[in-house]
């Protein structure tokens, strides 16, 4: 774009410092945050009152921290769940049918051995929890696995993949816990059973011990990235498939493998959410609302550039936003799914700042020989 | 029976209109992976404008003209900034996805219009869906602007050295793309199913890109995908009508779905791919750098 004697193009960044990175995302969520304001304007109340409605609720309120950090450590493992996949240049956007899969299998333990009841548990509560968990991650692993295995093997789209199979869960949990199915509560009410008190996940200073799960994977992954061979080869992967492949990195196993990972933490995602949180413990009629509440995952792994500790603060303000969003909704009375908007602005943001991180706007003065006007009289003769 | 094939078919124009955008924007080079955000989009828009004006045709407009919009962010993105397709899709149908739940809930209920009138039970859009696949047929494979069109797709370089504008007719493409993406969602929210509620496609716009890749590009595959398709998902609605009684319903509604991923793996064989890969834009989700 010209202007003047100056022109305005847009041109690539070589090699961003990193600082620039952590700026990039910071102002990526403030611009979101900013636009969010349109959304509080149709509810007739101050803004300053709105914004102070959703943070004081999410951050200062007792229960309102207690949901913030239960929602973070969702959040945590549906975003490593898109992190891991996405170093490898892959899209896992299944992330909500890895979430059923995984909250399926969990119950499926105390469904199967009987344990429901709390009366007669087969085995010891602490093995039947661990049993719980591992039935989780395996099934998510399965569910992911097969989206790898065929993106390995036959190139498939992992994208239509994974989001088909997110449908197909997502019709299977209905039919387990609705309409007399498996795993229908006694009530009837188109819930699953509720887990007997012995097989809640444990607490550790009045929070589930997934939370230090989450929080050693965070430290676990960005070592695994940073420090192992097994990380550069992913992250080899990621940037070029056709290099890393001269370089001896095997496509198939590593495509599997990502996707096993992401798969399985996903699940871990659904057995928290389902199994751990307290006041929850069964799979909820609106088990959708969590399972798509889990496409935040994406954007905080985006907006953290694959950096799982990096993600942490990310994910714990956005839970701490879709909780107090969701209060300030009713306490505002604003439209349903100011969380969701608020998903939607930070992803736009998101696409912009990704532009902004690069490329970089030049202004060029441009060179005076290049302004010269042709002579407007014709030379004489 | 009668009602169920109109039904179906009506269905599958849901599908087919998507998809034509879609193949029209693959054909030129440019994949778009937010078609169902597009769709979702154009869905609530034409919801909206046609609640508050009550009218139809302006409600189709709405539709069509935010889905041609949000095609034109797609180019700006992915031809103009040569950004990576993807994100720019993802992003897409995510913004989507969050921003119609919001903007739409205050209008989550029927329509409240009366049915768009229909020919012996057949939706008019039907007839449209196949008359404008033979018109993308005949300007993709018979005109100029055709031959234009699939050589910015296949070899943007050789096409613009041959005077080809690839710039411009990529962006042509993606806003048409965006337009009939806008227009299937319209469809669906004016027509198929008038009622809003959340997240109402729930994959139908990623079932549509699928199937451009089922049809290898070729606009009357793609007529007959969407109708199989249409078929498939309407009996799933009503399995009782073939099986009665077998199964909870909740299952049969995974089956198009389940379906979608086998034929996605045959496609992807190299025995297929051998034919396949002669119809792939070669050049698509490639950006194209002038110079």
């Amino acid at each position: 774009m010209r202007l003047g004697r100056y022109e305005l193009t847009l041109e690539p960044r070589p090699a961003p410092p990193a600082i620039f990175t952590a700026l990039t995302a910071v102002v990526a969520i403030l611009l979101a945050l900013a636009l969010s304001s349109f959304l509080f304007l149709s509810s007739h109340t101050r803004l300053i009152d709105a914004y102070r409605a959703v943070f004081s609720y999410a951050f200062f309120n007792p229960h309102g921290v207690l949901a913030t950090v239960h929602r973070s450590i969702y959040l945590l493992f549906c975003t490593y769940a898109f992190l891991v996949p996405f170093r490898a240049g892959l899209w896992n956007i299944g992330l909500p049918g890895q979430v059923y899969a995984g909250g399926l299998a969990a119950f499926a333990v105390p469904f199967v051995l009987r344990a429901h009841d709390p009366q007669t548990l087969p085995l010891p509560p602490g093995l039947l929890i661990v049993l719980m968990i591992a039935a989780a991650a395996a099934a998510g692993a399965a569910t992911g696995g097969f989206a790898g295995v065929l993106r390995a093997k036959l190139q498939v789209n992992e994208i239509l993949v994974t989001m088909m199979l997110n449908s197909i869960l997502f019709w299977l949990v209905a039919y387990m816990i609705k309409e007399g199915g498996p795993f229908m509560s006694a009530t009837g009410e188109g819930e699953s059973f509720g887990l007997p008190s012995s097989l809640h996940a444990p607490l550790l200073l009045g929070v589930p011990v997934t939370a230090a799960l989450a929080l050693g994977v965070a430290v676990l992954l960005d070592l695994l990235f940073a420090k192992t061979a097994l990380g550069y080869r992913i992250r080899a992967f990621g940037e070029n498939p056709a290099a890393a492949r001269y370089g001896g990195i095997i496509p198939v196993a590593l495509s599997l493998l990502v996707f096993l990972l992401g798969g399985a933490f996903a699940a871990l995602a659904g057995y928290h959410y389902f199994a751990a949180v307290p006041g929850v413990y069964k799979i909820p009629g609106n088990y959708g609302y969590y399972g798509d509440l889990g496409f935040y995952g994406i954007i905080a792994a985006l907006i953290a550039r694959g950096s799982s500790l990096g993600a942490v603060p990310i994910v714990v303000l956005f839970a701490g936003l879709s909780v107090g969003a969701r209060f300030a909704q009713g306490e505002l009375r604003l439209p349903f799914g100011v969380d969701y908007a608020l998903l939607g602005l930070l992803m736009m943001t998101f696409v912009a700042s990704h532009v902004l991180y690069h490329f970089r706007f030049a202004w060029r003065r441009i060179p005076s020989e290049a302004l010269q006007s042709v002579p407007t009289e014709l030379p004489e003769g | 029976m009668w009602e169920l094939v109109a039904r179906s078919l009506e269905a599958s124009t849901i599908f087919l209109f998507a998809a034509l955008g879609e193949l029209i924007d693959q054909r030129s080079g440019v994949l778009n992976v937010g078609l169902e955000g597009l769709m979702l989009f154009g869905g609530t828009a034409a919801f909206i404008t046609a609640q508050t004006t009550g009218s139809h045709a302006l409600g189709f407009l709405a539709g069509l003209a935010l889905g041609g919009l949000l095609g034109l962010g797609h180019g700006f993105f992915s031809i103009t900034l040569r950004g990576d397709q993807v994100v720019s899709g993802m992003g897409l149908w995510i913004l989507s996805f969050g921003l119609t739940t919001y903007l739409g809930s205050p209008y989550t209920g029927p329509l409240g219009l009366g049915r768009i009138p229909s020919l012996w039970g057949l939706s008019p859009f039907f007839p449209l869906g196949v008359a404008l696949v033979a018109i993308t047929w005949l300007l993709l494979f018979r005109t100029g602007l055709g031959l234009a069109i699939r050589s910015a797709g296949e070899n943007p370089a050789a096409a613009e050295a041959s005077g080809i504008p690839v710039t411009s007719i990529r962006f042509l493409c993606v806003t048409l793309g965006g337009m009939l993406a806008g227009l299937s969602g319209a469809t669906y929210t004016l027509s198929y199913n008038p009622v809003w509620n959340y997240n109402f496609l729930m994959g139908w716009g990623f079932v549509s890109l699928a199937l451009v890749f089922f049809s290898m590009w070729n606009p009357w595959i793609l007529l007959a995908g969407a109708s199989l398709f249409g078929i498939m998902w309407q009996l799933s609605l009503s399995p009782e009508l073939i099986l009665p009684g077998v199964l909870s319903r909740y299952v049969w509604r995974t089956v198009p779905f389940a379906i979608t991923i086998p034929i996605l793996c045959i496609i992807s064989t190299p025995w297929f791919r051998t034919r396949w890969g002669l119809a792939k834009p070669e050049a698509l989700g490639r950006p194209y750098a002038k110079g």
